[in-house]
């Protein structure tokens, strides 16, 4: 065993490498730009120079002369398309702002003109032969501009219903014994996958192949097909591979339905691969946001108020906001909580999700302002939470399914080495370098929708498991794999998944960390639909069939849920019994709780995720606690983060080495928040200026050195039938806290503003 | 730095390009284009198509192509060969390495024409009769990659890491890594893989 497949502990599946490793490190994964097209033409975007005003006059002239041109696509000729609403609003789309309707522009780097040509590179010659005139006017660019307006979420976005309150705040907080009030700031971050936002079309008659890296093919087909104009059932996305996520390909962006309008015009398929710097406006990105924290409590430490007002930038006709207060005003014990969310309106183009998108930003304030309260009480930071540990959230009273909080903190810190340190901030040095510790609690909703899945299984035990996920590197193929070996008692090995297809049974998008639990749970309730045929074949006795569900296994039994009395079965006697050669299911699970039209809205490319604190009668969260060793130099005031420890409870874990690997590059994303990652605004032109991999700062090999990931056993089984929480968002929360508040240990200097640079120092 | 360019089977005169590309005088021009017009020249229009003869995981592939396809984009959209990957098409992400001459390249910045009559290995080169690469297997076994997408440009990159001798120890493996970047952030699993690769590459 490597480090890199650790032993499963209690409720843990087995460490098996990835399905899809063989592919991966061939080269023989096939990504959405991988894929062949028969003669395609090269699609080359313009985009607007421009955040505010209008296109005046195109001059295609020169543009029109460069050879192996085929078409040149602005407003003006554009192939028509319907509108599409924003995805909370009950469509697909991750802005309403469409290109290449009018001349209006609505943010700078918004797509205004399309060039076809015989190849890649007489497209872009063409491209930048544009000349574009423009009448501009002032863009304003985010909080402190002028002319943004600001007004509550609550009332603007249909996802952001309550303000959660509960008690008297404003009296608690006047008659505390101890009293904190802070801001934080968290700055613009771009997703940037590795894959580029490529898009293919490819028409065979009226039929539409979309090649797309998305994280919701069944949202894409119905959200392209709407805008068309035509079928859904006519459109199919396939992405069997996707070169990274992070929330940027959760939603429709407008260059699908204009790729695929042109490629029909034009009759021929059309490969669009735009670059990396037209990433950063075509799709949408993590907003900018604003913090004020205000905590009262008791001279030992409890929390007796607690407010969190969050301020939020979104584009001009469309309120996106992540809304973290619902999950800040629940996670500790307090009697008196306020809260407050609002979005600021400038000339942006719309933001959206992005790993973990209302906890990076709300809990870095929430978790800096408790160290901040601990330093106060001259306490513990550890302590303080254990304090406040909640059994039931405050707000609505509801019981948490399980909460392994406080069991993380104190294995975490245990390997850590957290008693070593000393309490004094700025107390401890090597050499040059000033060393500081900071811990914070990590936390992510565990949530569910509904899925379907199909599931062959053949006398000789080849199985082949159908279900439109998405492998983003999650390692969603493995898990279905092993979900479907163990429930049908079948080897690994004669497992194939078929996913990233949306002509197959439709699953959740990948994103909210629902997958998992989402499409084991659909994998497993049509296994046990193929396991009750089969019996019913060989004991056609109602009371066996009823007992098959639980504790009868295929031969071998199931290697979980082990029951006394468990009987094998002989797979060939059973397929002669019922005279096939393939047995076949097809089901569609949902999580309890989902609404009546949750099916519907599964095959429409809707999702209705439940979980998290919108549970009925309880709250489900998975826990971490995250534990950091900064460095900083007391002459350059270089940062340096040498050690990154996360100990983790998230309910079932599907595989022990994919899990690790998750959480791993979700502490490293979590440093990089803190220290590394900000798109810069050049506040004049409302312009993103370090568009680019080199001077967006992402970690790099260099940048990290030790992290240890620990992962508790935790069982929950009131959550979904595999028991597990998600993962793949739960990491990234709370490093950037813990990061700074290792700085105040290590200097003695709050930081309240990320990224944390060495210019922000001052020692 | 030894000049090839006599040896070019495609005839394509790299200075005549260049300055033809800069918009400077005109320069006789010797490249076999396809063009009809004979007035019309690569070094005025660079969207002619020219021959060059790219040999890559040891067959030698004849192609048509634009004079300012790069590498990558030869590898991608003219043979067919997508394991190497464009994140970035600027050298700064290292999702294309591939070794040119057994040094590793990043075949974005590298044009098709530049590569004529060297020896360029991809990913899809790197097995052996069905026997992955010590670093494929190492990538594995240590799970060094969730999505994928920079696997084949880390790999390429680490053979070469270690034939350079940059993969003794942890930190010089880091700091030779740190061309390719990982955006799911496997850092930690690179290392340890290449650490596991480089004996066996090293003993042959």
């Amino acid at each position: 065993m490597t480090a890199a497949a650790p032993e499963p502990k209690t409720n843990m599946g087995q460490s098996v490498p990835r399905y899809d490793a063989a592919a991966k490190v061939t080269g023989r994964a096939t990504y959405a730009s991988d894929m062949p097209l028969d003669n395609p033409a090269y699609a080359f975007l313009v985009t607007s120079a421009i955040a505010k005003g209008r296109i005046d006059r195109f001059d295609l002239d020169d543009a029109g002369r460069v050879r192996g041109v085929i078409d040149i696509v602005t407003h003006e000729n554009a192939p028509k398309l319907k509108e599409s609403k924003l995805f909370s609003n009950g469509g697909y789309a991750g802005t309403t702002i469409q290109p290449l309707r009018s001349a209006e522009i609505a943010h700078d780097g918004q797509i205004i003109a399309v060039v076809i040509a015989e190849s890649y590179e007489a497209a872009r010659e063409a491209a930048n032969r544009i000349k574009v005139s423009y009448t501009a006017a002032a863009p304003s660019a985010s909080f402190d501009s002028p002319g943004t307006t600001m007004a509550a979420a609550k009332g603007q976005n249909a996802q952001f219903k309550e303000d959660p309150a509960v008690g008297d705040f404003a009296k608690a907080f006047d008659a505390a014994e101890v009293k904190l009030t802070a801001s934080y700031d968290t700055p613009t971050q771009h997703h940037n996958p590795m894959e580029l936002f490529t898009t293919s079309c490819a028409w065979m008659g009226d039929n539409l192949v979309i090649y797309e890296g998305s994280q919701y093919v069944y949202g894409l087909k119905n959200g392209v097909a709407e805008q068309l104009g035509i079928d859904a059932d006519k459109v199919r996305v396939v992405n069997p591979y996707v070169g990274g996520g992070f929330g940027s390909r959760g939603s429709m962006t407008p260059r699908t339905a204009i790729i695929a309008g042109i490629a029909k015009r034009l009759n021929r398929p059309i490969k669009l691969v735009p670059t990396r710097d037209q990433g950063f406006t075509i799709a949408t990105y993590r907003a900018e946001t604003r913090h004020e924290i205000k905590l009262g409590a008791s001279r030992d430490g409890k929390l007796v108020a607690l407010r969190h007002e969050g301020a939020e930038v979104s584009s001009r006709p469309d309120a996106y906001c992540v809304g973290g207060t619902k999950t800040t005003t629940r996670l500790y014990a307090c009697p008196n909580v306020d809260s407050l969310v609002s979005i600021v309106r400038a000339d942006r183009n719309t933001p959206g999700f992005m790993r973990s998108p209302p906890e990076v930003p709300y809990l870095f304030a929430l978790e800096s302002a408790l160290d901040e309260l601990a330093a106060k009480l001259n306490m513990d930071p550890i302590e303080l939470r254990r304090i406040n540990d909640a059994t039931n959230e405050p707000i609505g009273g509801k019981p948490y399914t399980s909460r392994s909080l406080m069991a993380c903190f104190d294995e975490a810190a245990k390997a850590f080495g957290w008693s070593q340190r000393s309490s004094q901030p700025k107390s401890t040095s090597d050499g040059n370098w000033l060393i500081g510790y900071g811990c914070a609690a990590t936390c992510y909703p565990t949530q569910m929708g509904p899925s379907a899945a199909r599931v062959r299984l053949q006398r000789d035990g080849r199985t082949r498991v159908e279900i439109a996920g998405h492998e983003i590197g999650t390692g969603a193929y493995t898990v279905i794999a092993q979900t479907a070996a163990e429930r049908l008692g079948v080897p690994l090995e004669k497992v194939a998944v078929f996913m990233g297809d949306s002509d197959l049974p439709p699953a959740p998008v990948a994103g909210g960390s629902n997958s998992t639990a989402s499409t084991c749970s659909a994998v497993m309730m049509v296994c046990d639909q193929i396991r009750q045929r089969l019996f019913k074949a060989v004991m056609p006795s109602d009371s066996l069939t009823d007992k098959a569900k639980e504790t009868v296994g295929i031969s071998p039994a199931p290697s979980t849920r082990a029951a006394k009395g468990d009987r094998s079965l002989d797979l060939e006697k059973a397929f002669d019994a019922l005279g096939v050669g393939v047995v076949e299911e097809y089901g569609e699970w949902k999580p309890e709780g989902a609404p009546l039209d949750s099916f519907r809205a599964m095959h429409n490319g809707q999702v209705r995720l439940v979980g998290g604190h919108a549970m009925k009668d309880q709250i489900a969260y998975a826990f971490g606690a995250e534990f950091v060793e900064v460095r900083v130099n007391r002459f350059t005031h270089e940062i340096r983060c040498p050690r990154l420890v996360g100990a983790f409870a998230a309910g079932r874990i599907m595989n022990p080495r994919t899990a690790r690997s998750q959480l791993m590059g979700g502490l490293i994303w979590g440093m990089s928040s803190a220290l590394l990652e900000a798109t810069e605004i050049d506040e004049r032109n409302a312009r993103y200026v370090n568009d680019n991999l080199a001077d967006y700062l992402v970690p790099v090999n260099a940048d990290v050195s030790g992290v240890e990931v620990i992962m508790l056993s935790e069982q929950d089984d009131r959550i979904n039938p595999v028991g597990a929480k998600g993962l793949g968002e739960l990491a990234n929360v709370g490093t950037n806290a813990a990061i700074c508040n290792a700085i105040y240990h290590a200097t003695g200097q709050r930081i309240r503003k990320l990224p944390v640079r060495l210019e922000n120092i001052e020692v | 730095m030894s000049d090839k360019s006599s040896s070019r089977p495609s005839g394509f005169d790299r200075r005549a390009f260049m300055a033809g590309a800069a918009g400077s005088v005109l320069v006789p021009m010797t490249a076999r284009a396809a063009a009809q017009d004979a007035s019309e020249t690569v070094a005025q229009n660079p969207s002619l198509p020219v021959e060059v003869t790219l040999r890559v995981n040891g067959k030698d592939k004849r192609l048509s192509i634009d004079a300012r396809t790069t590498v990558l984009d030869a590898l991608r959209e003219h043979l067919k060969l997508t394991g190497s990957k464009k994140g970035c098409d600027h050298g700064q992400c290292g999702a294309c390495t591939v070794l040119i001459d057994d040094r590793r390249v990043v075949s974005c910045l590298t044009l098709a024409l530049a590569a004529e009559g060297q020896e360029i290995t991809t990913i899809e080169g790197l097995a052996t009769d069905d026997r992955l690469h010590p670093m494929q297997q190492a990538f594995i076994d240590n799970d060094a990659f969730q999505c994928g997408y920079c696997t084949p440009g880390q790999i390429m990159s680490a053979v070469a890491c270690v034939r350079e001798g940059h993969a003794g120890n942890e930190p010089d493996i880091r700091e030779y890594m740190s061309g390719n970047i990982c955006r799911c952030a496997a850092y930690p699993n690179i290392v340890a893989a290449v650490k596991q690769a480089a004996p066996e590459i090293m003993k042959g």
